[in-house]
């Protein structure tokens, strides 16, 4: 069955990010200047506003920052999963993101919890990032 | 000039609102908003003796448009003009960038209101297109691609943080919406007039677990508006003067607009900026008026000003701590969650009835102060006082 769920339509900013993933690297942009690394992947370095930024690989740590159990059918694809996990991760570099969780049960989540990043293939052509136990 | 010098300068003088209470029992969806926004224009100006002709500013918030409510109005000659976007945020801004203009007399009466009709227009608060967001894309952060939506899903992520770093429980949480809920009861115009138990919060369904249905604000169609004008000429109305004594805003832009410290760090510097101008502490203020939006907004203000000690806030208002009566009542009218979600106007209104003492049954006894905030990427509040 094809993945229905919403996708990124990856831009200048971002389709480095996407493409990335598709070949199993978790990248973050990173400033030459400043040394900033940040998320999402704006173009411009955040914190010293240079145009330099170039992406390297990331440690792919991160911790449950919090999480949510979503009950609302707020986005329908989602509906047949529902209740689902949400959680915010603090990756190791610093940067937050939202992500899923794969192979953790919902009463198994808790802030804190150290994460390994993963990769899921949802279509031939994209790769989203998420996130497992790390052991 | 600083905002000490803007401080009781300018009051509330009028006030109007929509019955809630009928406009949600009986939905009319053919009542517009510049509709309900004349009929509250016409209970302000009765309410403080002003003729229409006397307004020469105007603030609108939630019409189709400025130009078509100016025409309705018959508001033709203004000469301080602004329109703000249905946000809560916004709320005290725009009172206060009017008191402003009221102050260095670029208007003499200015008349401000918002009037929503989410109820009628099927609003959904799912971010997706229709509030905040934008249709095409999935969010700040990626959000809808994890299935992440709603402002209230951000609160409720919070939360398990706030309760992994100082504890409290789901029932301790309860309180919030349990004791401003409560307050609905004693307000005729309330659209939620129940009284409610913890078992009651405990069995409503969960929204974005750990929130549930009773921690979150009311969807409904309604206006809220008033009159301000210089503290000299409100001396010559109708009513007790509400004067504004002071404004501070604190604008931390981020993608997910949860302050990850809890606001801590940003009611820190919104209490300088009230307080000192103001020449007030907080055991000055006898209410507090919170843009409740979700329940949580309460406790994180109640910390992060101070008073309550940080991480004990939930015990701090256990046993009607925010109830009237108590330690600090809190959204006397019920608030967004139980009166109305009028972005913060409503209860505007009711700062104004509690200050005249026409507050009725919810009448707060030698109530001289009266502190609003609103937490959100845009943290703001106002002081309010009886006294010049
Ligand atoms: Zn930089």
């Amino acid at each position: 069955m094809s993945y229905t769920k919403p996708l990124p339509t990856p831009n200048k900013e971002d389709a480095p990010f996407w493409q990335a993933a598709r070949e199993g690297k978790f990248v973050l942009p990173n400033c030459p200047d400043c040394g900033n690394i940040w998320f999402p992947p704006y173009l411009y370095c955040p914190r010293c506003l240079s145009p330099k930024r170039v992406f390297k690989e990331a440690s792919g740590r991160a911790e449950v920052w919090g999480f949510i159990e979503m009950a609302q059918p707020y986005v329908k694809s989602f509906a047949p999963e529902l209740p689902y996990i949400v959680a915010l991760v603090q990756l190791e570099e610093g940067p937050i993101m939202f992500t899923n969780l794969v192979g953790i049960k919902n009463d198994e989540v808790k802030v804190g919890l150290k994460l390994q990043v993963c990769f899921d293939p949802v279509k031939d052509d994209f790769t989203l990032i998420k996130f497992k136990r790390r052991e | 000039m600083s905002t000490k010098d803007i401080a009781r300068k300018v009051a509330i003088v009028g006030i109007g609102s929509s019955d809630y209470h009928t406009l949600y029992k009986n939905p009319d969806p053919t009542r517009t908003r510049e509709e309900m926004a004349i009929d509250v224009m016409r209970q302000a100006l009765d309410d403080c003796g002003l003729k229409r002709s006397d307004i020469d500013g105007l603030v609108t918030g939630g019409t189709s448009g400025y130009e078509d409510f100016g025409y309705r109005s018959g508001l033709t000659d203004v000469r301080y003009l602004a329109d703000y976007p249905v946000a809560g945020r916004m709320c005290a801004s725009a009172l206060f960038s009017a008191a402003m203009a009221v102050h260095n007399g670029v208007s003499d009466y200015c008349f401000l209101f918002n009037s929503v009709a989410f109820k009628s227009l099927a609003m959904k608060f799912d971010m997706a297109g229709q509030y905040g967001g934008d249709a095409a894309s999935t969010g700040p952060l990626y959000n809808e691609v994890y299935g992440m939506a709603s402002p209230g899903a951000l609160y409720a992520l919070a939360f398990t943080r706030y309760q992994a770093m100082y504890g409290g429980t789901e029932a301790d949480l309860g309180e919030i919406a349990v004791q401003i809920r409560n307050h609905g009861a004693l307000n005729p115009q309330a659209i939620f007039q129940k009284t409610h138990t913890i078992e009651d919060y405990l069995k409503s369904r969960y929204i974005a677990k750990p929130l549930r249905l009773l921690d979150y604000c009311l969807v409904n169609d309604g206006c809220a508006g008033y009159i301000i004008t210089s503290a000299e000429r409100a001396k010559d109305l109708k009513q007790k003067p509400v004067y504004l004594a002071s404004f501070a805003q604190r604008v931390t832009l981020r993608p997910q607009y949860v302050d990850p410290d809890f606001w801590v760090e940003a009611c820190g510097v919104l209490k300088k900026d009230l307080f000192e101008p103001a020449g007030l502490t907080l055991k000055d203020i006898q209410s507090l008026s919170v843009y409740d939006n979700f329940s949580l907004s309460v406790l994180w203000g109640l910390e992060g000003f101070g008073f309550a000690p940080k991480g004990q806030g939930l015990q701090w208002l256990k046993n009607g701590g925010i109830s009237l009566g108590g330690k600090l009542p809190t959204n006397t009218s019920g608030g967004m969650l139980a009166e109305a979600y009028l972005q913060g106007w409503n209860n505007i209104v009711e700062i104004t009835k509690q200050l005249r003492g026409t507050a009725d049954k919810r009448q707060i006894k030698d109530v001289k102060n009266i502190l609003y905030y609103g937490l959100s990427a845009v943290p703001n509040g106002l002081i309010f006082s009886n006294e010049a």
